[in-house]
């Protein structure tokens, strides 16, 4: 109980902290309510006077920015459980079985993560050339599916969970399937949160790979799209509807976080109470 | 009631000749360009009296063609990000969707049709009735490379000043008549911006300074060439921007900013804003940028009288810089003859339209437009009539972007790092030859 | 690993086939296989656009190894990580600290500290170069009321780079502070209520309980900075384009500008290969130093 005093005063300062934090997230916000030809002259100022909301009635009518957030959704979503799906299957198997050339294996994945994205870009940009598969959604989301960091992370988690959990399916000659799916998938909700977040806002942010390969405006995700709506010298004309734009296209996914965050919470309560 | 094999068939068949017999059927081709994005607000517009700004009237034009043309020819336009517009433009030769028509400029055109990725307009383009001997000579060379035309030229832009007359009054800067009185040599440029700020407690001078844009570069380059000079060889091969007019022209652009005409913070933004807010006397941005700010001045900004002026001459001979938009029609051999139709259509409307373009505040192309009263008749053209003989660009090169970032880095670098002028030219001399090198092998 | 027999071994074979037959397959299409192929393209002038491509053996390798903004870009990418990634862990770190636990005072700035990831990149840097602005920036004000000249941060040689650092932690700290978030209720709290009747010292909980029972996600999050923050790219094209005089120029904007700019696609990938040394080269270390921790 003696933390109580010193517990507050700890959130009081990152509260603090966090109003300086969102200070340019504010700012978007008023800009996103002003009209382009205001802002032209002066960005400065936190009210939004003139205030508008024409920017985001152009953003709802012209329906372009909807579409952006469907592809990033979808690409960003469908990325996100397949690396969930892979990485735990082959975190399972470098976790629990006995294979030939396990150990070799391990370290040629683990290797992977050094490779940065940029060093086969090129490569990759020429592969799905030949393959003529440049404009789909299995070109946005395939390239970014082989994260080493994804099996790094659930072998880890796999082999911290104590052995005696399995050992009665074991004694009870269950599969490795279904010990896989019904003891140890129940169990890593917290690695494959954290595996799911990370690579869900990798995916939401991919800027360069979208920007070469979805060279179609019927495929543009959230972040090129609101790259293309920029005049040229990448400012003055337009700037209200492009942070209406934004805060359009961040807010779905500002929310989903704030329900996500019940999941997090949820893992903690769940290794709490083992 | 069963649908046989062969209502179905006969169906099919008849569906197929009366799409073939309909020459209206829609032909859709793709538009990528930069200028931003402004569907919001000029999605259904077609009254060209209605557009303003590059991104307005592009948009109204594309529109007003969908409209319009007879030939049932629909083009989408894509926006395009502006950074990274080319780099974009040469992904879709591998991801196979080139696009119908492409917005370029001048500069940039070498690159494509070297690598023979550009189709051919010359002859296209003449038989559709465009009168490519009316474009004005500067702009047809733009867009010809080895004899032939490669592109539609859209307009000449250049860098202008861009004045306060309120701020110049207020310094004395205005003659009887009401002309502005514009520096004329070096040492007057800097004694006026110092009596300029003495008298009027503002910057003489807006230029984007930081080492995004590179818009004191162009300014270099217009010194430079003002002098006889030029940074690169006739031939596009050899450097020489290390020489005594590259030291004049870096030193007087280095003593502008320790003299403190002008704010050495200044982003792209930031400079219109001081500007437009009525904290400098001169803003030395491009054409693209005159119908902007007469509005912002109409509509009560701080800057209440506003005008354009050509680049002031300092040295021997009148140049400033300039580059030209124009249209491509990529090189697709997936293309139909239906949908290169519909381009070059598209191409020889924008021509027609040549004067709507100019009301952006670029040069037009067509010397009878540049010739015309309406064009005259356009706000503030006549002050800055000189600029179509002036406007100047660096020799046709390869890899032009690459040159300009080199330049821009070690520029900048005079005011942002404290350089001297000696060696931001060396700077420069050597980061470009290292591109040409790569582009002589 | 008493029951460790060549029998288990071959029934164990069988499923790991299985379960790893996705990931694998995936791996080397989408990884091993570009690797390769890059090292091949390096042996090339091969151009972006156009199909010219002519071996030429060692060349770019040679041309690399004197090429001064090679070096130069190499050093501002260490520069840039040798400040972001211990910044960015220590507040993610110390940010987790803070919120982890119930309320709902907590639950909210947590979305407020992960709201800025979800912005794009344009939106950011377009954000963060007015914010620091010395005309018209959030910041320059305050200098000016202590009656001193604002900063040039974007443009100026010694800020330059501390700025992107700041934008890029604006922008990232979300995610690996929710990392540490998730590792933070690993932590059983019957360990805090020992520590709690032991009258242990918040500083003593935090370094012999907290701090160990955190540290796969210390070096998780360490890892993935390294790995991410020696990509740096969007802040530094987009913010100061490399300048002022290429103080941050960063590597992968080099290898970008040299492949889609100059349409250099052989010597790019040159560039992009020796980034994967150095970078390997630093998680080996990483992992080595790692591994020397849990031994002890």
């Amino acid at each position: 109980m003696r933390n109580r005093f010193s517990d507050r005063l700890i959130v009081v300062a990152v509260a603090l902290f966090a109003v300086v934090w969102l200070i340019p997230v504010v700012w978007v916000l008023v800009m996103s309510f002003k009209p382009d030809e205001v802002l032209m002259r002066s960005t400065a100022g936190f009210l939004p006077v003139p205030f508008t909301i024409e920017n985001y009635a152009r953003v709802m009518t012209v329906a372009k920015v909807p579409n952006w957030l469907m592809h990033s959704v979808i690409v960003s979503f469908l990325m996100t459980f397949i690396v969930l799906v892979i990485s735990s299957m082959a975190g399972y198997a470098f976790a629990r079985l006995d294979f030939p050339f396990k150990r070799p294996l391990f370290v040629l994945v683990v290797a992977g993560l050094m490779v940065p994205e940029q060093a086969i870009f090129i490569p990759l940009h020429t592969m799905f050339a030949d393959w003529g598969m440049h404009n789909t959604h299995t070109a946005l989301i395939t390239p970014r599916l082989a994260v080493p960091i994804g099996v790094f992370l659930m072998t880890q988690f796999f082999r911290s969970i104590p052995r005696e959990l399995e050992e009665a399916a074991r004694l009870d000659h269950a599969s490795h399937a279904t010990i896989f799916l019904r003891i140890m998938l129940p169990l890593s909700v917290p690695a494959l949160t954290t595996l799911g977040l990370f690579t869900f806002i990798h995916g939401w942010n991919d800027y360069l790979w979208p920007l070469v390969s979805a060279t179609s405006k019927d495929m543009y995700t959230v972040t090129v799209g609101l790259a293309s709506i920029q005049g040229n010298f990448g400012q003055s004309e337009g700037l209200g509807t492009l942070m209406a734009s934004a805060v359009f296209a961040s807010a779905p996914i500002m929310l989903l976080f704030v329900i996500f965050q019940r999941f997090i919470v949820a893992g903690v309560a769940m290794s709490a109470g083992k | 009631m069963q649908i046989t094999r062969k209502t179905a068939l006969a169906a099919s068949v008849a569906l197929t000749t009366l799409t073939a017999a309909m020459p209206a059927a829609a032909t859709d081709i793709t538009l990528y360009r930069f200028f931003g994005d402004c569907e919001g607000e000029f999605g259904g517009v077609t009254d060209l009296n209605e557009a303003y700004g590059e991104c307005g009237i592009i948009t109204v034009l594309t529109n007003k063609f969908n409209a319009e043309n007879e030939i049932g020819a629909n083009v989408i336009t894509q926006t395009v990000d502006w950074g990274a517009y080319y780099d974009l433009l040469s992904a879709t030769y591998s991801t196979g969707d080139m696009p119908d028509v492409a917005v370029m400029h001048a500069s940039q055109l070498v690159n494509f049709t070297d690598r023979n990725l550009m189709t051919p307009l010359g002859n296209k383009l003449m038989e559709a009735g465009v009168d490519v001997d009316d474009w004005a000579d500067a702009a047809r060379n733009n867009v010809t490379n080895n004899g032939e035309i490669y592109a539609l030229p859209f307009d000449i832009h250049a860098i202008l000043f861009h004045v306060n007359v309120g701020l110049m009054k207020e310094a004395g800067f205005v003659n009887e008549d009401g002309s502005v009185r514009l520096p004329s040599s070096p040492e007057e440029l800097i004694l006026m911006g110092k009596e300029f700020e003495e008298k009027t407690g503002q910057n003489y001078i807006a230029i984007e300074s930081q080492s995004s844009e590179g818009m004191a570069v162009r300014m270099f380059d217009a010194f430079v060439w003002q002098q006889g000079g030029d940074v690169l060889s006739a031939d596009g091969k050899e450097a020489t921007i290390d020489s005594p007019e590259g030291l004049n022209a870096a030193t007087l652009i280095k003593q502008m900013y320790d003299e403190g005409l002008t704010d050495s913070g200044l982003d792209y933004g930031g400079a219109e804003q001081a500007f437009i807010g009525g904290r400098a006397g001169i803003l030395v941005n491009g054409t693209w940028g005159v119908n902007n700010y007469a509005t912002q001045a109409e509509n009560g900004a701080e800057l209440q009288e506003y005008t354009a002026l050509d680049f002031p001459t300092l040295y021997e001979q009148p140049a400033t810089f300039s580059n030209s938009h124009s249209w491509t029609i990529p090189m697709d051999e997936s293309r139909t003859p239906e949908e290169e139709e519909a381009a070059i259509a598209f191409l020889k409307f924008l021509d027609d339209n040549n004067f709507a373009w100019a009301m952006t505040g670029h040069l037009p192309v067509h010397t009878s437009v540049i010739e015309s009263e309406e064009f005259a008749a356009l706000p503030h053209r006549s002050d800055f009539a000189a600029t179509p003989s002036m406007a100047r660009g660096i020799p046709a090169v390869k890899n032009e972007r690459g040159i300009y970032d080199a330049m821009i880095s070690e520029f900048t670098a005079m005011w942002l790092a404290g350089t001297s002028p000696e060696d931001a030219v060396a700077g420069m001399q050597s980061g470009v030859e290292r591109i040409l090198r790569r582009n002589n092998r | 690993m008493t029951n460790r027999t060549p029998q288990r071994m071959r029934r164990d074979g069988r499923a790991a086939l299985i379960f790893l037959a996705p990931f694998l397959i995936i791996y080397c299409v989408f990884l091993i296989f570009p690797l390769f192929k890059a090292v091949f393209i390096s042996f090339h002038d091969w151009e972006l656009a156009g199909g010219y491509r002519e071996w030429i053996g060692f060349f770019n390798y040679e041309d690399l190894w004197y090429d001064d903004y090679f070096w130069k870009a190499l050093g501002n990418t260490m520069r840039f990580a040798a400040m972001a990634v211990p910044s960015m862990t220590i507040l993610a770190l110390l940010l987790a600290l803070g919120l982890h636990g119930h309320g709902r005072v907590r639950a909210v700035l947590r979305s407020v500290f992960f709201s800025s990831s979800v912005f794009s990149v344009t939106v950011v840097t377009l954000v963060w170069q007015m914010v620091l602005s010395p005309d018209r920036g959030l910041i320059a004000p305050i200098f000016r009321s202590m009656g001193m000249e604002p900063i040039n941060f974007l443009g100026s040689v010694e800020w330059a780079m501390p700025s992107l650092v700041i934008a890029t932690l604006w922008w990232g700290v979300g995610l690996p502070m929710a990392l540490f978030l998730a590792a933070l209720g690993q932590i059983p709290d019957e360990l805090y209520e020992a520590a709690e009747l032991d009258h242990a010292s918040r500083w003593s909980t935090l370094r012999y309980i907290t701090l160990p029972g955190i540290r796969h996600t210390v070096l998780l999050v360490l890892v993935l900075q390294i790995v991410g923050q020696f990509q740096i790219f969007g802040q530094a094209q987009l913010m100061t384009k490399g300048g002022p005089a290429n103080t941050t120029l960063t590597l992968v904007q080099y290898i970008y500008n040299t492949g889609f700019r100059d349409w250099q696609v052989g010597y790019a990938t040159t560039i992009a290969l020796a980034l994967f040394v150095v970078m390997a080269g630093f998680s080996m270390l990483q992992l080595w130093l790692g591994r020397k921790g849990d031994d002890q």
